[in-house]
């Protein structure tokens, strides 16, 4: 039998075609769409914290962190009142008539951080070869600040009892060089600055019932969202159950 | 870069000195003449950084305009900041030459600019294209005679109890504002740049916050910004601690079906909404569970028509935000956790000295309690051998204009950093961002 293959070439289309194929139920490729299949899941094991998050309430929280978020609303324009001013430079009238919002300002410097990343990866292997005595002259400072610690740690300590020793609480001075390190490091880009999460360790994530703000220690069964009591599930099917979005 | 010297004593610096605190929420602005005499909070004019448009009367209020408006229903805002830096210049233009330039501008702030230095402010981690333009506008737009921009809350180590010309050497800024909360650590005026950290948590999203929930439980509220960042100021509080944020939500609760809870109405209060008839702004009161079955037309109306908005634990749980962002998901570690965030990436002797210095600024800071929250938790996580001395400025919305304005009022230290229209022009704004860059306020 001869073996017919299609060879992509310029003019082959690029969708898959369909066809009717067997349901032979659990298809893994579905699952973060709509995890649905609980029982499943448990059936086969494997690790199941309380706190996962479906993709469908990952996204609307993060619509609902971006509403609340918000400056202006796109929607409603407000006209500047009088035409007062009449830009001097054309370059002023550019910047004037920008109708970009934040997201757009910080969107292109995340784009050229990103750049700028890519592009000095060969001279920073120049200034790795050029650098090369320096280097083997910092791996050779560390024995001066070894041959300093004995003096530090012995002249004081040995008469007083370490329970009373301010020493030990005291930080060490401050670094001249580190000093001045810190104060010329350049600013950080805007999305480097925010806080990082908290630490793992903490008390675990706090649970509040999506209508009335009481704990919320019932799951909806069908968005997976929390309630608080049988009041307030029914109020929340009827207007935010994620089912019907 | 030091500036050109051809140009040295030949056009004297302007003796006046236009300082500006470019904020989301509203300006700080004040004219400051370059004599040592003391700047106070008298100084400086608080105005609405906004444009207003209402969809009743159809008029456009702008900026300080906003006091003679009567009728806050509906009232929809344009915001030239947006996350604390100045992205529409189109209405940023019109709000200054609104205060500063024309006749509708207030006594003490007409200026002409071609006479006047600028010293304007900026939030941290400004992208460098918006520093660009906003330099551009300044002296090809304004034309203003000498213009110094610098990261606004670092200028108040320069609010020593004597007026000296010597900034605090340590300061651990927590500046708790309308767009975010930024924590700065402040090294003798300049900037630790690498440990400042920013907390997604500000009043715009406490406010909208308010909104949501008293949207989702009472009435359609999502128009009414105005009305409900003034419930906001009017109510809520920050619990002393979790474990009391425990038990105010049990206070408020309102019970399970077929078991009702009788609220509690030392926390629970009736916000007595405006009409703006008879009456432009609401109050609050304890509530009265007979006004709300009277609402729900359970009990027949008694009295003269009013609407009220029942606040239970939203008085506590929007500013809760604060310090556990993730209670709404955002995954962000609280204030307390924050500082320390920030304060771990410094060097020890750095870190006591900072924790003892520890000043709040912003709005946000105004909220009942959340001096005391923010110092116990604190307190918790900071070492017991440490000192930590935490305090509020006496006006956490002017401080740092004052703290700019003392610092305008040094002739010496302001010819330091002022950059002439005259080397603008000459050098191009890619060197005066170069030169900002360079060095704090020193």
């Amino acid at each position: 039998m001869p073996h017919v293959e299609v060879l992509p070439n310029a003019t082959s289309a690029a969708a898959p075609g369909w066809h009717y194929v067997v349901d032979t139920g659990f298809d893994p490729s579905k699952v973060a769409i709509n995890p649905k299949d609980r029982k499943r899941a448990a059936a086969r094991g494997g690790p199941r914290t309380d706190n996962e998050l479906s993709a469908r309430q990952q996204t609307a929280i993060a619509r609902r962190i971006a509403e609340l978020e918000r400056d202006n609303d796109p929607k409603q324009s407000i006209p500047i009142p009088s035409k007062s001013g009449i830009p001097k430079t054309p370059n002023a009238r550019k910047i004037i008539q920008y109708q970009r919002q934040i997201k757009h300002w910080l969107d292109d410097e995340e784009a050229q951080l990103a750049l700028l990343q890519q592009v000095p990866q060969p001279r920073a292997a120049h200034l790795r070869r050029v650098g090369t005595i320096p280097q083997a002259l910092s791996e050779a400072t560390p024995a001066p600040p070894g041959s300093a610690t004995p003096i530090l740690s012995g002249t004081p300590g040995e008469q007083i009892d370490p329970m009373f020793s301010i020493e030990s609480s005291m930080p060490p001075p401050l670094d001249k060089a580190e000093l001045e390190a810190l104060l010329a490091v350049p600013p950080l880009s805007f999305a480097a600055s925010h806080v990082a999460p908290p630490a793992p360790g903490g008390p675990p994530q706090r649970h509040f019932c999506d209508n009335c703000g009481y704990w919320g220690n019932i799951k909806c069964l069908k968005c997976g969202a929390r309630v608080c009591g049988l009041e307030c599930k029914d109020a929340h099917e009827s207007t935010r159950c994620l089912k019907w979005t | 870069m030091p500036p050109k010297g051809s140009k040295k004593g030949s056009a004297s610096a302007p003796k006046q000195t236009l300082v500006l605190d470019n904020g989301a929420y509203t300006l700080k602005a004040g004219l400051v003449p370059s004599t040592s005499a003391n700047p106070s909070y008298d100084n400086c004019s608080v105005i609405p950084n906004c444009i207003a448009r209402s969809a009743r009367d159809k008029r456009t209020y702008v900026a300080s305009e906003l006091s003679n408006c009567k009728d806050f229903g509906e009232l929809v805002f344009r915001r030239p900041v947006e996350k604390g830096f100045i992205v529409n210049w189109e209405a940023q233009k019109a709000i200054w030459e609104h205060e500063f330039l024309e006749a509708s501008a207030g006594e003490g702030l007409r200026c002409n600019p071609k006479e006047t230095n600028l010293l304007l402010t900026e939030k941290p981690n400004c992208p460098k294209e918006l520093q660009k333009n906003c330099d551009e506008i300044v002296f090809e737009q304004f034309e203003f005679a000498a213009y110094y921009r610098c990261v606004g809350p670092t200028l108040n180590a320069w609010n020593t109890s004597s007026p000296s010309s010597l900034p605090q050497e340590c300061l651990l800024i927590i500046d708790t504002s309308y767009s975010d909360t930024t924590i700065l650590p402040v090294y003798s005026g300049q900037l630790l740049q690498s440990a400042v950290k920013r907390l997604n948590v500000g009043g715009k999203l406490l406010t909208n916050y308010l909104k949501e929930l008293s949207s989702l439980r009472h009435y359609n509220m999502l128009e009414e910004t105005y009305l409900l960042n003034e419930i906001k100021e009017a109510v809520s509080y920050v619990a002393p601690s979790t474990q009391q944020f425990c038990i105010d939500l049990e206070r408020t609760w309102k019970g399970r079906l077929g078991d009702k809870r009788t609220l509690d109405s030392s926390i629970v209060l009736d916000y007595v909404l405006p009409d703006y008839e008879h009456s432009s702004h609401g109050y609050a009161r304890p509530h009265d569970p007979a006004k709300s079955r009277m609402r729900r037309g359970l009990q027949p109306q008694q009295g003269p028509r009013e609407d009220l908005l029942p606040l239970g634990n939203e008085r506590f749980a929007v500013p809760e935000l604060l310090f556990n962002p993730t209670d709404i998901g955002i995954q962000e570690a609280g204030l307390p956790e924050a500082i320390m965030q920030s304060l771990n990436s410094l060097p020890e002797a750095l870190k006591v000295t900072m924790l003892a210095n520890v000043l709040v600024i912003g709005g946000n800071s105004l909220i009942p309690g959340f001096m005391e929250r923010l110092e116990s938790e604190l307190r918790t996580l900071v070492p017991a051998e440490y000192l930590l001395n935490i305090s509020r400025a006496d006006d956490p919305i002017k401080h740092t204009w004052l703290g700019a304005a003392r610092f305008a009022s040094h002739p010496d230290l302001l010819k330091h950093v002022l950059v002439k229209k005259t080397e603008y022009d000459e050098n191009g704004s890619a060197w005066l961002a170069r030169k900002f860059a360079g060095g704090g306020a020193k």
